[in-house]
C-alpha cells in the first residue's frame, strides 16, 4: 500500500517541522524576553549611579556633577544616551576616594553599571540575531514585542585615584 | 546565594581549572553562600565535601590533549537531576565549549548562566563542525568571564560576543608564612651566594629555560655559593646535562612538586625566575611567587607586564636576552634594599588578586547576570557584596 507510506511519510514530516517552529518561536520568545530584563537591570544600574553622583555632588563638586546627574536622571528616550555619557566624564573629572563612602558608592554603582551594559549588549546581540532570522522573519514569530535596542554608552568605569603609593 | 559550580575536568588529576575552581567554591563559601561544585570523579575518590561527583570521567583525547571528561546520557541525567534538586540562584559553568559536563550544563539550565573561560582557544574541533549548536550554546550564557586578556579578545573576535576579564585568584594565605624548605634559601650577601628558581617544564621551549641556564652558567663563575633551584616535571639527566660539570652541583633538581609544596618551594628562593618567550596568557606562578613573598624575575610579555604592574612590583627584562637577564640578576642579588622595594610594591599588587578579593568581582557578575533573567537589581547586602 505505497499510499499509506506517502500518509506516514508527509505526517512525520509535518510534525518533525513544526516541532522546529515550536521551538524556535519558543526560543525567539525566551531571548526576547531576556533582554527586555537586562533593559530594565541597565535601567535601574543607571538610575542608581545618576543618585549616587547626584548625593556626592551636594556634599562636595558642585554644581557641575549636580546638574550631570540630574539630567541623566530626567533624560528619556534618544537624549539618555548622551546624558549618561556627559555624566560618566564628569565622574572621570572628580578625585574618588575609595575610603570616603559618598565616592565609594559612586564607585560601586558604575563598576555594577558597567556589567550591566555588558550583560544588555550581549543579550540583546543575541535576540537580534534570532529575531532577524529569515525563516523567523517570514513568519512573523516574536512580532508582539519591539526590537530589542542597544544602549550605546561609552564603557562607565571609573578608576578611583586613591594615594598611589610608589615603590 | 545559591550557587552551582560545574567543573568539566576531573579532580582526581590537577590542573589548573580544576585548582581555580576549588578556590573560588571555597573563597564563596568563606563569604558565607552555599555553594555546590559539580565534576567528575571516581566513585571512591576523596572529594571536599562541597564537590558532588558525576561519575567516572573517561579519557578522551581532544584538541591535541588527553582530557578525562564525563559525556554522555548518564552524565545528562545526572546533570539534570544536580541542577534539579540544587535549585540555584546561578548557575557558573567553566569552559562550556568544551565537551563536557558543561556544556551539558548550559544546554539543561533554565536560570542564569555564567560562563568562565580559561584558555585562549578560538574553536573547540568538534563545535567548529556544528555551528548552529555553538550559536544555541552561546545565546544561552547570561555572562561571560574570561580569566585573561587574551581570553577575552578571543571571546570578542570570535565568539562575537563581550567577556568581562577576572583575573586568577591566588590563595595569599596558602602562600604567605610558610616555611622554606630545609637549608635554603642560604646566605646573599654582595657578590656572593643568592639562590635563584624556576618551577614548570624545563623543557618546553616557550618557558624560556635556556636563557636563565645562560645566565646562570654566565654568572655562577664570578659568584660563589649562587645556586639555582629547579622545580617540575622532567628528567633530571636532561636537566645536569645542560650545564657544565663544575656547576652541576649548585642546580638541584626538585622534580613535580605538590600543591603543597609549591609554596615552601617559592619560599625558598631570593629571586624568582620566569623567563617565557611566549604564550603565557595570564602568568599565574608571578602571582603566587609574589604571594610568597619572593622577588619576581620576568621576561618583558605583555601578561607578565600587566602582572608586575609595568615592572613596579618586579624587574622585567627584555625577552630573550641572557645577557640583561645575567645583569638584572647581578643587581638584584647585589641589592637587599632593592628586593625589598620590589616585594613591598608585590604585596599590593598581589592583594588584588587574592581569591576573596577576586570571588567579590565574580560575585558581582552573578548579581548582573541575576538581575539581566529576572529584570529587577538586587541590593549590595542580599547579593553579599556589602
Amino acid at each position: 500500500m505505497p499510499g499509506m507510506w506517502w500518509v506516514v511519510g508527509a505526517t512525520l514530516v509535518l510534525g518533525l517541522v513544526s516541532a522546529y517552529l515550536i521551538w524556535t518561536a519558543g526560543r525567539v520568545e525566551r531571548l526576547q524576553a531576556r533582554a527586555e530584563s537586562a533593559a530594565r537591570a541597565l535601567d535601574a544600574h543607571l538610575l542608581r549611579r545618576a543618585a549616587a553622583a547626584a548625593v556626592l555632588a551636594e556634599q562636595r563638586y558642585g554644581v557641575e556633577l549636580y546638574s550631570a546627574a540630574r539630567i541623566a536622571l530626567d533624560a528619556v528616550g534618544e537624549e539618555r544616551e548622551a546624558a549618561e555619557n556627559d555624566l560618566t566624564r564628569q565622574l572621570r573629572t572628580v578625585v574618588l576616594d575609595p575610603a570616603d563612602p559618598a565616592c565609594e558608592a559612586v564607585i560601586a554603582a558604575s563598576r555594577r553599571l558597567a556589567l550591566a551594559r555588558q550583560v544588555h549588549t550581549d543579550l540583546v546581540r543575541d535576540a537580534r540575531a534570532a529575531r532577524g532570522r529569515p525563516l523567523v522573519r517570514l513568519l512573523r514569530m516574536g512580532r508582539g514585542r519591539e526590537w530589542p535596542r542597544y544602549f550605546d554608552v561609552d564603557d562607565p568605569t571609573v578608576t578611583p585615584k586613591a594615594d598611589v603609593t610608589t615603590g | 546565594m545559591r550557587i552551582g559550580i560545574v567543573c568539566p575536568y576531573s579532580f582526581d588529576v590537577p590542573g589548573g581549572v580544576q585548582n581555580h575552581v576549588m578556590d573560588l567554591a571555597e573563597a564563596l563559601l568563606g563569604l558565607g553562600h552555599e555553594v555546590s561544585v559539580l565534576a567528575p570523579a571516581d566513585e571512591d575518590a576523596a572529594l571536599p565535601p562541597y564537590v558532588v561527583s558525576a561519575g567516572r570521567a573517561v579519557p578522551l583525547p581532544y584538541n591535541g590533549s588527553v582530557a578525562r571528561i564525563a559525556f554522555g546520557p548518564v552524565s545528562t541525567a545526572r546533570v539534570r537531576r544536580w541542577i534539579t534538586r540544587g535549585d540555584f540562584d546561578v548557575l557558573h559553568v567553566h569552559e562550556p565549549l568544551t565537551p563536557s559536563l558543561s556544556m551539558l550544563a548550559v544546554l539543561c539550565a533554565r536560570g542564569p548562566v555564567v560562563a568562565t573561560f580559561h584558555t585562549a582557544m578560538t574553536r573547540s574541533r568538534v563545535l567548529s563542525a556544528a555551528q548552529g549548536v555553538l550559536q544555541i550554546l552561546l545565546e544561552r550564557l547570561t555572562a561571560r568571564i574570561a580569566v585573561s586578556a587574551l581570553a577575552r579578545k578571543v571571546q570578542v573576535e570570535h565568539m562575537d560576543g563581550g567577556a568581562v576579564e577576572i583575573p586568577n585568584g591566588v590563595a595569599v594565605a596558602k602562600f604567605a608564612g610558610v616555611e622554606p624548605l630545609p637549608g635554603w634559601p642560604g646566605e646573599c650577601a654582595p657578590g656572593t651566594g643568592g639562590t635563584l628558581g624556576f618551577l614548570g617544564r624545563f623543557t618546553e621551549p616557550r618557558k624560556g629555560f635556556p636563557i636563565l641556564r645562560d645566565a646562570f652558567v654566565a654568572l655562577a663563575p664570578h659568584r660563589p655559593g649562587l645556586r639555582l633551584l629547579v622545580a617540575g616535571p622532567g628528567d633530571a639527566e636532561d636537566l645536569y646535562g645542560q650545564f657544565p660539570a663544575e656547576l652541576r652541583e649548585r642546580v638541584t633538581f626538585l622534580g613535580m612538586v605538590s600543591e603543597a609544596d609549591k609554596p615552601r618551594m617559592l619560599r625558598s628562593l631570593h629571586l624568582y625566575v620566569a623567563p617565557n618567550t611566549g604564550g603565557e596568557s595570564f602568568g599565574m606562578i608571578l602571582t603566587e611567587a609574589l604571594a610568597a613573598g619572593t622577588t619576581v624575575v620576568a621576561s618583558d610579555l605583555d601578561a607578565f607586564r600587566r602582572v608586575l604592574d609595568g615592572g613596579r612590583a618586579g624587574r622585567l627584562f627584555p625577552t630573550g636576552e641572557a645577557a640583561a637577564l645575567r645583569d638584572a640578576l647581578t643587581e638584584l642579588l647585589d641589592d637587599a634594599g632593592q628586593r625589598a622595594g620590589l616585594t613591598a610594591a608585590g604585596d599590593q599588587v598581589v592583594a588584588n588578586f587574592d581569591w576573596p578579593v577576586v570571588a567579590r568581582r565574580v560575585l558581582e557578575v552573578y548579581a548582573a547576570a541575576i538581575e539581566a533573567t529576572d529584570g529587577r537589581v538586587m541590593d549590595q547586602e542580599w547579593a553579599g557584596l556589602g
